[in-house]
């Protein structure tokens, strides 16, 4: 169909425009030249460069530490939400908790990060890794939130819980051996969401990073400041390739559950 | 023990609901409605000579955003929103609907291929930016080549490098939740319309926009709320001269040391939000 085609070209112009930064910077790091506009020939050195970078190690640790922490304390705090806004009965006020909890989706983060800077240093409290892991705790809960709930939802209509129940479980009992098992894949999927979200922040770590943590994305943009280096083509290219498998890691465990409970 | 996790779970009693949901209503309390109410109080405050809180309310620090000096900002803010929202809009709305009608087996490997540019960071993204639109960068060295140009020009650190930045940032978040409600537009209606004899154009105008209709609002809603308050886009690709509200807010708070004044800004832009939110769900309530 011709008018298909048409259409076909736009998109395909569109998914150029998508793909053009990403496809420049993976180039740019493999180029032996300094300034980045000319191809000099192939290397490896920018990785090198990158991997030799001790501070920018030391940021990138900070990062994944941050990251867990936060994916851990969101898990914890939407497996226990979910659950109750999914299996327990109607109460009052379950709509303003739903609403709470995506509250984080729509606030912009500057302003989460000047109330929280603004907050925490009239308090009197240290900006300090604690500080920072509660704040990425926070931006992080509506996806674990978003995924276990989900799960919950399209569980309860198979009543697993119940014939448990009726088998003479406990709640409790359901809870650890049919609950948590078919709900796993999804808060380990939610948990992957919160960790790329975490791990991809600068907004509120630029508030709230005092002067002792340096989080990756703030080395990065430090970097950028002080003037384009290869080297951080060099690390997009592997944050790219990081936030693919976790994307691709996502889609597996999202469509797993479905295949296990049916087999 | 058993027993107490049980009633916890069983959740016969509104109180084992409210235990559970606590840790994390607790959590947005402390971390986040508990500052947003501490900025609206500080910004009624005044600033010290030597950026120290003083506290004697008042509202001269939203008079003061308003004043010519900072007006523009807000304006801009606002029209850059908007444009960004319409941008996004044109430009995604014929994709979703190719992922949606036209895509075929490669809707899987299409959709998979959105959520790359979605999930990279815009830090990386606008990096990229930087070097393609930069002095030396590949634009204005192509432009140069063919001749289109005779001196590098500035493209970079313009209002247009940051439209640029916000659309292409933006683009995935209106895509989605177009392509979403496009979804569900019964393709037997559209059928329908067809057989009772209407042109493809017709088909489309009278049947199938009007049920995407609410994917376009969520789209829009998606897009311009996050666009006013953004902040690293204009910080990367708007240079030292051309920022927007974001930008202005931490400015207030981390160089010019006026957390009153820039407790005002963010409050605004709350303000804004919650007002963008309220149009929507007007309208939600009405469509439905």
């Amino acid at each position: 169909m011709k008018r298909s085609r048409g259409m076909g070209l736009y998109c395909a112009g569109l998914y150029a425009f998508l793909y053009l930064p990403l496809g420049v910077m993976t180039a740019f790091s493999f180029n032996d030249a300094h300034r980045n506009v000319v191809w000099r020939g192939f290397t490896f050195k920018w990785y090198r460069v990158l991997f030799a970078d001790a501070e920018l190690m030391r940021s990138m640790l900070t990062s994944l530490e941050l990251a867990a922490a936060a994916a851990a304390i969101a898990a914890v705090l939407g497996l226990l939400a979910s659950y109750a806004l999914t299996r327990h009965k109607a109460f009052a006020g379950r709509r303003a908790y739903s609403a709470l909890l995506d509250a984080p989706l729509m606030m912009p983060e500057v302003a989460l990060g000047v109330g929280l800077l603004s907050f925490l240093v009239r308090a009197g409290y240290e900006l300090d890794f604690g500080a920072l892991a509660c704040a990425h705790a926070l931006i992080c809960l509506p996806y674990t939130v978003g995924s276990v709930r989900a799960r919950l939802k399209s569980m309860g209509e198979e009543h697993l819980e119940e014939a448990a129940m009726d088998l003479g479980a406990t709640e409790w009992t359901a809870f650890v051996k049919v609950t948590l098992p078919l709900a796993m894949p999804a808060v380990v999927s939610g948990c992957l969401l919160a960790f790329t979200v975490s791990f991809e922040d600068f907004v509120t770590s630029f508030f709230l990073a005092g002067i002792g943590i340096v989080t990756m994305p703030i080395k990065v943009y430090s970097m950028m400041k002080f003037g384009v280096t290869p080297e951080i083509n060099a690390l997009s290219v592997l944050l790219l390739a990081a936030t693919a498998l976790l994307l691709a890691l996502n889609a597996v465990f999202a469509s797993g559950p479905d295949e296990a409970s049916r087999a | 023990m058993g027993k107490a996790l049980s009633w916890l779970l069983g959740g016969r009693r509104p109180l084992a609901s409210h235990l559970l949901l606590a840790p994390a209503a607790g959590w947005l309390i402390v971390f986040l409605l508990v500052p947003a109410a501490g900025l609206a109080l500080l910004s009624l405050a005044k600033n010290g000579a030597y950026g120290q809180v003083i506290w004697t309310f008042g509202l001269h620090n939203y008079r003061r955003a308003f004043d010519a000096k900072y007006l523009p900002v807000l304006l801009r803010t606002f029209a850059f929103a908007g444009g960004t929202t319409a941008l996004c809009l044109l430009l995604g709305y014929p994709l979703a609907y190719y992922l949606s009608f036209r895509a075929g087996r490669w809707r899987n490997a299409l959709l998979i291929g959105l959520m790359v540019p979605f999930w990279t960071s815009a830090l990386v993204a606008f990096y990229s930016w930087m070097i393609i639109l930069g002095k030396e960068g590949l634009l204005n060295a192509a432009l140069l080549r063919f001749g289109f140009i005779s001196a590098p020009i500035g493209i970079l650190y313009t209002p247009f490098s940051v439209l640029l930045g916000l659309v292409y940032f933006y683009l995935p978040f209106t895509v989605l939740p177009l392509y979403a409600s496009l979804e569900k537009v019964p393709r037997s209606v559209v059928e329908a319309a067809y057989d009772l004899g209407a042109g493809r154009w017709t088909a489309f105008l009278k049947v199938t926009l009007p049920l995407s209709l609410p994917g376009v609002m969520a789209g829009g809603l998606l897009t311009f709320v996050p666009c006013l308050g953004d902040f690293l886009t204009a910080e990367l690709l708007g240079g030292p001269r051309f920022y927007l509200l974001g930008n202005l807010i931490s400015n207030q708070f981390l160089m010019a040391q006026d957390w009153p004044f820039g407790a005002a800004l963010t409050c605004l832009l709350l303000i804004g939000l919650i007002g963008g939110l309220w149009v929507y769900r007007r309208w939600e309530a009405e469509d439905a």
